[in-house]
């Protein structure tokens, strides 16, 4: 069990404080600079700018850099880091569902992950510029928002349970 | 006579800079490994500093649990805390009193077909990021945190937004001719 620098008793009253004022930074700064992921690829596929698509892959690079940071400061908060040096290369970090084996984790990667592309193109930009142009007044993006949180509750209640048992149905049980 | 650098000139440069997308995601991802390193012990999953998609479905569902009583599924540190991770109203407010500040909030109504398509796209896009587990920000934090299932997902999402750009393309070329 990781540990953070907060204890359980506090971290329980902490987390949705903190997640708060973070995520009202992440969404004053997402506002001011268009931040997107899925439109960074497109500006530079179209124009060959490369000012959206920094922000993407400044995220990836800082996210490590942070981690090995923390690693540093809080290892008993880092578990697993270097997570693929340290187990199977191509599986999950934890928290994903058990018991499938890494082929399934891979289509649950590949085929996701171009239809999300996909779609959050054609519509214009991904979660969070969805999120922010909500916020900025767009009805689409709002009813996008709300697609998402009509979708929470059907994944949980139904899409989940379907997707891990389609996967051993065709052999990719663990 | 070159301008001495005084407090105005720094406050122009930092606001470029803080319009910068990179700035943003230099924060987000040292944010989300002090997060981690903060939180962690109120429960997992580790690289889960910020995500729009599982902070969405944690948001709802466990408001939902709270309401309605219910026990749908959702991330333990969101379980296990008084309430769920608050990330996504917070980015609601911070990008609402943005707008409103600088004067960029307009209200732009459409269609009921419209709405109708967005909240279909919301709705599919919410069910295949949370089959992989994270919507394109947690792919980019997971990435970092060492994982590499998370790079197959952005490099085929890359392919995806390829795909997608090249049909609307296709698609503006033949309603112009």
């Amino acid at each position: 069990m990781a540990t953070g620098i907060l204890t359980k008793e506090v971290a329980i009253y902490a987390v949705p404080l903190v997640t708060l004022l973070l995520g009202v930074l992440i969404g004053y700064l997402a506002q001011r600079s268009g931040y997107c992921s899925v439109g960074g690829f497109r500006d530079y596929l179209l124009f060959r700018h490369t000012r959206i698509l920094s922000g993407y892959l400044t995220l990836i690079v800082a996210s490590f850099a942070g981690y090995l940071l923390f690693w540093f400061l809080t290892p008993a908060a880092m578990e697993h880091f270097f997570w693929a040096l340290t187990s199977n290369p191509l599986s999950p970090v934890p928290g994903a569902p058990g018991g499938l084996a890494p082929a399934a984790y891979l289509i649950f990667a590949a085929i996701p992950g171009f239809l999300v592309g996909f779609i959050c193109i054609l519509l214009g930009g991904c979660p969070i510029r969805q999120t922010v142009m909500a916020s900025e007044g767009s009805y689409k993006a709002a009813f996008f928002f709300i697609g998402m949180a009509a979708g929470s509750i059907i994944f949980a209640a139904v899409v989940s349970g379907w997707t891990v048992s389609l996967m051993k149905a065709i052999g990719f049980g663990a | 006579m070159p301008p001495e650098p005084g407090p105005q000139n720094t406050q122009f440069h930092f606001s470029h800079l803080v319009r910068h997308p990179a700035f943003l995601g230099a924060l987000i991802g040292v944010l989300a490994a002090f997060s981690q390193a903060l939180l962690i012990s109120a429960g997992g999953p580790e690289a889960y500093g910020f995500c729009v998609a599982c902070h969405t479905r944690d948001l709802v569902n466990g408001l939902t649990n709270i309401i309605a009583d219910t026990s749908l599924a959702l991330a333990p540190i969101s379980g296990n805390a008084i309430l769920p991770v608050m990330s996504i109203v917070g980015v609601l407010i911070g990008a609402f009193l943005s707008a409103k500040v600088h004067r960029e909030h307009k209200i732009k109504k459409a269609d009921t077909k419209g709405y109708a398509i967005y909240f279909l796209g919301g709705f599919l896009v919410l069910q295949f990021a949370m089959i992989f587990g994270g919507c394109p920000y947690r792919a980019a934090l997971r990435t970092g945190y060492g994982d590499l299932t998370a790079l197959v997902f952005i490099i085929t999402m890359a392919f995806g937004v390829v795909v997608g750009t090249l049909l609307m393309l296709k698609r503006a070329e033949k309603e112009e001719s």
